[in-house]
């Protein structure tokens, strides 16, 4: 069965795997041990101790908090319930002006504000953009993902979450 | 007559005992138990690995016979081996979306009575471009012989090539201007066009008469019908090597095999749970020659997925809330959304070659009836169906990379495909001969980024894995222009920590033509229709064309005075108005204008692709690289990613470490200052949502898909807390 050391799971997230051993990753059999790995990675990386259960961005995590299972940034800030969409209790930027939308498209023709505008959801506490939406104006927040954490922990992983 | 088969059913019989058969046990074909693999694993997986070599080098001899270099040098070919009820077995590499898409074409044929008439016989070969039969949209047109063995119908050897031109109202294959079926060009209903192995002469005729340049379609007819015999050949002897009950059965298990893959590589590397995203795709053609005044000149159309993945290893994909089809081009049917999803899959997913029909089984595609995802009028175009299917699977890849994300498996995340603008002319050619082409240097735009590394520069497209962009030489000896430049459009690829790929600018001279009709499809206008996961922004997939007519580019020429080869960077002059005279033209949208002739200039902007991650992580060395290189402009650098470059003795980008450092902890604390909790936004802009203060065409947006969903009805009407139906469709019948 293939199987990676943590360094090297861990130098894969971080994109510092050289290309040659990343490619052979991406063309071998996949590692099965591969989920709790990546879990333990991520708990070295950010700074507080509740267990990650779930990582669902690239500094958003599922944990367990006590008695509750929240979305935390990678800083230690708490979404709230994992079942809610986390977006809703972020800091938004909506760039919906020409002015705003050339920040970032400093060189090629833009969309029209009108039809269009970029919504930017923000780490209140850290600063960081965990995920940027482009909607028409008006278009609801999306909820991008709602996990079956217990149906993965139990029939995936063989691990039950304790109630 | 057909003879009988191995089961002395009749074909049609034998197809819906099969679906009974899947329906009742789960299994395709009733295949509970994979009973050949486990007496002799090694024999199984030989055999199959050897049907997909018949279908590998089928393709590579037949692409040789094309004169199309879409085929000869891009690839745009599949070939596969189908069961006798037209279920895929083994395919070759290529434009995988069509493996599904002849089932769908062979499965037509035996509902609808072929066996009777026009009868179904050895050497028979038949020929489909219907979409609503089976396939995308006009110009793949498919080809299939069945397979027989001593008088025995034991499969069907399958090819489809994506023809250069299709003889619609406007040249190519992608043919924009077309707003009814009747207007797309040359059909081919499930035809059988030939006997005894030879295309019959009438239809051939056809083609010639039919069509702007029939070389191409003729001669990727006999490209098809030779690796077809080649692949027929291949199996009638592997038949006679291990018996025909073996091949019956074996062939099934291997369906049967890909499905239990498929299930169990989902349930490997993705987490069960509900995934949601949406793009969107802008059209602009107000005022603009050769547009029927058939529906609105001018839409929006959202595009939202929901896709569920149950523990059971099924993915289910679900696109209520879309809009309804229209009086354009871009409509799709089942059969188009099937091939999308199948090319996904097997590039996304199936990536061990070993990939059939089964994968597609273990999926599940919702396709709200009347939407322009399942129209429910058989008359609407679907000659570039791709303009919607492709930012609707960009959208499936970044669920998928999302899953891959949660899983651990980061390697395999993949921000995915953007639409590819395609160019397609015709008129009069540098010869002096009619003519009409697709051009189709765009399969190789940029890809998304990954979740580890920035997307690949000009090597991309969702709808061929292989992407070639053709040689220039090949092109300019195919229509009447030449290149004056071919390069990197800088920032082209989404920012992110990650940036997406970079697309590529092509200018051309017109040159030895006074008639050039240009038109160009599947670009969106005033959106974009891709997205970046993470963090990471969208690419900016909303260019406008610029051209030149009536230049002075040959007296410039003549003085030796410096040209223009790219549009530049400046958003606001482009090079080609600094240093050409002429009549200057900038086109929104799709590009539908009067003939070009020699002398104008014309240049054609591809896609990149989205980004990963927050630009402020973005490593400065590489970007110092990127400016260096022509990805990324200087002053992209400096305001989006923060990253502070200065010049070394030789005058090359170095980033300044220590000064990015101070500028990205700035342009954070800016960022949160700018900031506002995303329920104070919501507060604020009920106010906009409840007055529908929005234009026009996004107005119509919501009220269309409103009258077709109750789910959207409800989802916006809960966000917003507002009465959505009362809002935007006032007085309609509940």
């Amino acid at each position: 069965m293939t199987s990676y050391s943590k360094e090297i799971i861990r130098d894969l997230a971080s994109g510092q795997l050289p290309w040659p051993q990343t490619r052979r990753i991406m063309s071998a059999y996949k590692d099965d041990d591969r989920f709790f790995k990546m879990v333990a990675v991520h708990q070295d990386r950010v700074p507080w101790k509740d267990p990650i259960l779930l990582p669902v961005s690239d500094h958003l995590f599922i944990c367990q908090s006590g008695d509750e299972r929240i979305t935390r940034c990678e800083c230690g800030h708490s979404f709230g319930d994992y079942r809610k969409n986390w977006k809703l209790k972020a800091a938004i930027h909506v760039r919906n002006t020409e002015e705003s939308l050339r920040e970032i498209y400093p060189n090629s023709d833009l969309p029209d504000p009108e039809w269009m505008e970029i919504r930017e959801f923000i780490c209140p506490e850290c600063g960081t953009l965990h995920e940027v939406e482009a909607a028409a104006p008006g278009y609801p927040i999306v909820h991008d993902f709602e996990p079956d954490l217990e149906g993965f922990y139990r029939d995936w992983l063989g691990k039950p979450l304790q109630p | 007559m057909l003879d009988k088969p191995a089961s002395a059913l009749r074909l049609r019989e034998r197809l819906l005992d099969s679906e009974r058969l899947m329906e009742e046990t789960g299994c395709y074909d009733g295949i509970t138990e994979l009973s050949l693999r486990n007496q002799d694993p090694l024999k199984f997986e030989t055999l199959h690995t050897k049907l997909r070599a018949y279908c590998v080098s089928a393709r590579e001899m037949a692409r040789r016979i094309s004169a199309s270099p879409g085929v000869r040098e891009v690839g745009e070919m599949v070939v596969a081996i189908y069961t006798p009820e037209g279920d895929a077995i083994a395919l070759s590499n290529g434009i995988m979306v069509h493996v599904h898409t002849m089932s769908r074409f062979i499965k037509w044929m035996i509902k609808n009575g072929y066996e009777d008439n026009p009868r179904i016989r050895e050497g028979d070969i038949f020929a489909n471009n219907d979409a609503f039969i089976g396939t995308v949209q006009v110009p793949d047109v498919m080809d299939v012989v069945p397979i027989f063995h001593e008088g025995t119908l034991v499969g069907w050897a399958g090819a489809v090539c994506h023809e250069l031109e299709a003889g619609g109202i406007t040249p190519g294959g992608d043919v924009c201007l077309a707003q009814e079926r009747f207007t797309e060009g040359l059909f081919v209903c499930a035809e059988k066009i030939g006997e005894n192995d030879e295309i019959r002469r009438d239809y051939v005729i056809r083609c010639e008469r039919n069509l702007r340049m029939p070389i191409y379609w003729v001669l990727d007819e006999k490209a098809k019908v030779a690796s077809c015999i080649d692949m027929r050949e291949s199996v009638k002897q592997l038949i006679s090597e291990i018996g025909l009950d073996y091949w019956m059965k074996v062939s099934k298990e291997f369906i049967e095999e890909g499905r239990r893959a498929q299930l169990a590589r989902t349930r490997q590397l993705t987490v069960p749970g509900i995934y949601r995203g949406h793009t969107f795709y802008g059209h602009v053609t107000a005022g603009k020659p050769g547009f029927q005044p058939l529906g609105d000149p001018d839409w929006l159309y959202n595009i939202p997925i929901e896709m569920e993945i149950g523990t059971d290893g099924k993915i289910t994909m679900d696109f209520e809330g879309t809009q309804p089809w229209g009086y354009h081009s871009m409509n799709c049917t089942p059969a188009g959304m099937d091939g999308g999803m199948f090319v996904t899959l097997t590039q996304h997913m199936n990536f061990e070659g070993l990939v059939n029909d089964g994968a597609w089984m273990a999926t599940e595609l919702k396709l709200p009836h009347g939407t322009w995802t399942n129209p429910d009028n058989e008359m609407v175009a679907t000659a570039t169906s791709w303009a919607l299917l492709l930012p609707a699977y960009g959208v499936f890849q970044r669920l998928l990379s999302r899953s891959f994300v949660a899983r651990g498996y980061v390697e395999e995340a993949f921000v995915g495909q953007v639409n590819s603008p395609m160019i397609e002319m015709g008129g009069e050619s540098q010869y002096g001969t009619p003519f009409g082409m697709a051009h189709f240097e765009c399969a190789a735009a940029g890809s998304g980024a990954l979740a580890i590394k920035d997307g690949l520069d000009t090597a991309y497209v969702g709808w061929n894995p292989e992407s070639d962009m053709g040689n220039i030489e090949v092109w300019e000896q195919s229509m009447p222009m030449v290149y004056i430049g071919r390069s990197i459009v800088p920032n082209s690829g989404g920012a992110g920590k990650y940036r997406g790929g970079c697309s590529f600018v092509s200018t051309w001279l017109i040159n030895k033509t006074s008639h050039l009709r240009l038109h160009t499809s599947e670009h969106s206008s005033r959106v974009f229709d891709n997205g970046g996961m993470c963090g990471g922004y969208p690419a900016p997939t909303c260019q406008k064309h610029r051209a030149v007519r009536n230049s002075n580019i040959h007296e410039l020429a003549a003085k030796g005075e410096p040209l223009a080869h790219a549009p530049g960077t400046d958003p606001h002059v482009s090079d080609y108005e600094r240093n050409i005279g002429g009549d200057h033209v900038v086109v929104e949208g799709p590009y539908i204008t009067a003939p070009h002739k020699q002398g104008d200039i014309f240049s054609h902007s591809y896609n990149g692709g989205g980004g990963y991650g927050d630009v402020l992580e973005r490593d400065p060395v590489k970007t110092a690289w990127d400016v260096e290189n022509g990805f990324l402009t200087r002053e992209a650098a400096d305001q989006v990613f923060g990253i502070v470059l200065k010049d070394d003795a030789e005058g090359y980008p170095v980033a300044d470490i220590d000064a990015t450092a101070k500028r990205r902890a700035a342009m954070r604390k800016e960022r949160m200052a700018k900031a506002i909790p995303v329920s104070d936004w919501i507060a604020a802009e009920r106010g906009r949502v409840e007055k529908a203060d929005f234009a026009p065409e996004v107005r119509k947006m919501y009220a269309s898909a409103i009258k077709l969903s109750p789910r959207f009805t409800k989802d916006f009407s809960d966000f917003w807390n507002v009465d959505a139906r009362s809002i935007f469709t006032p007085g309609a019948k509940p």
